[in-house]
């Protein structure tokens, strides 16, 4: 650990296994945040993205929790067991969240009123491009919660969601092409996916 | 930078866009306007991570991880603290009780004298071959024992078996005695005659 610079998670993870209190609470303040809303962008279940949180940090106590650092970073796994305990409860409840549609070419009407690129920074904006996120299939959903409002980068991504990087690639264009088809055919400004024709995700 | 290697690039780098990039939207106007579309939308994330900036798990969920953390903590230093001796000196004692016990099993299993056992109800039996004085009429003649009615008489010299039984009081009536009504179900000892072939012929009550 260099002196004058915070520990990384790596450290504080080892400080956790000694039995460091204070090592455990700061890797919990540091991450739970970014845990809590990705729980909640998937689940719209303020209840839920607790209970995942705390399960989360209650797997890091365990012995064998499975992390290597070989494999990523610690952040990654740990939005890696907060996306399988999402699924685990949305499995359990599909009627929970109905605009969870898995399917690639359908996207939920959505009451998108102010939708121009223009003013994604406003207040409206922002509130029309967070009901286009929520209304994403959900693994480009959550490909577009942790690298663009989480901003893992992608290799870290892949990690957490146990695939190859190339397939957080390329949800990704198809995720941002979808925001961008809603967004846009609100004021007309874009011809809809439909007629755009994008190349077709087969992962 | 052609348009195919912008296009691919564009998702990655329109947070930060580098010089290729801006160079090739500086030649192209269908990428330009692709790259402003992009980074329209990389604003609005921005935008909207930072409204959800403040929004985090609530406070219990916290007090609840380190109560957690504090129990497993806790029995984590107990079982650091142990002493290397203690789990040796543990194993040791169970080995040497396992060793004692399988010791004293074995030894326990060397044969021993038969015991004699008595049944409940018969109390002797005894075989007096060629005794006179003591196996034939001259007991019956002691007047101890009272002949059976069904029994034939004995012979002087005959070999008998005497076995010592308990009946019920009521089986005296029909040998003369009185017994009351209360006492009828009562056991009473008697010591029965019995000839070498197993037909009783007396019987001797020892407590009247």
């Amino acid at each position: 650990m260099k002196e004058n610079s915070p520990p990384s998670d790596e450290d504080l993870l080892i400080g956790v296994r000694s039995g460091d209190e204070e090592a455990f609470l700061t890797l919990y303040r540091r991450r739970q945040a970014a845990i809590f809303r990705f729980a909640l962008h998937m689940s719209m279940s303020p209840a839920l993205a607790e209970d995942v949180t705390q399960e989360v940090f209650l797997a890091l106590l365990r012995e064998d929790c499975g992390y290597d650092s070989a494999r990523g970073v610690l952040a990654a796994y740990l939005f890696g067991i907060a996306r399988k305990l999402v699924l685990r409860h949305l499995e359990r409840g599909r009627t929970s969240i109905a605009i969870d549609v898995d399917t690639e070419d359908v996207l939920p009407e959505l009451a998108v009123h102010a939708g121009t690129l223009e003013n994604l920074t406003r207040k409206e904006g922002i509130e029309a491009l967070h009901k286009a996120v929520l209304a994403l299939p959900r693994r480009y959903r959550e490909v577009v919660v942790l690298c663009d409002l989480e901003e893992l980068d992608y290799a870290d991504a892949a990690v957490a969601l146990g695939c190859p990087i190339g397939t957080v690639r390329s949800r990704l264009h198809r995720a941002r092409a979808l925001l961008l088809d809603k967004l846009s055919q609100e004021r007309g400004l874009r011809p809809s996916m439909g007629a755009l024709k994008p190349a077709r995700c087969f992962i | 930078m052609n348009c195919e290697e912008f296009r691919l690039n564009l998702h990655q780098e329109a947070r930060y866009p580098g010089a290729r990039l801006r160079d090739h939207a500086g030649a192209c106007r269908e990428c330009a306007a692709l790259l402003e579309r992009e980074q329209a939308l990389v604003a609005g994330f921005r935008a909207l991570a930072a409204e959800w900036s403040g929004v985090e798990a609530p406070g219990v969920v916290e007090r609840r991880l380190v109560a957690a953390f504090r129990g497993h903590a806790g029995l984590a230093a107990v079982r650091a603290k142990r002493p290397w001796w203690v789990p040796v000196v543990t194993w040791g004692t169970a080995a040497a009780a396992v060793a004692v016990m399988a010791l004293f099993l074995v030894r326990g299993k060397q044969p021993e004298p038969a015991r004699r056992v008595i049944p409940r109800g018969v109390e002797l039996a005894m075989v007096l071959p060629g005794d006179p004085n003591l196996a034939t009429a001259q007991m019956y003649a002691d007047g101890d024992f009272i002949p059976l009615p069904s029994a034939s008489g004995m012979e002087p010299g005959e070999e008998v078996n005497l076995v010592r039984v308990e009946l019920p009081r009521s089986s005296m009536i029909a040998l003369g005695f009185t017994v009351s009504a209360e006492r009828a179900a009562e056991p009473v000892e008697a010591d029965v005659m019995l000839g070498l072939d197993g037909v009783a012929r007396a019987v001797r009550f020892v407590d009247e």
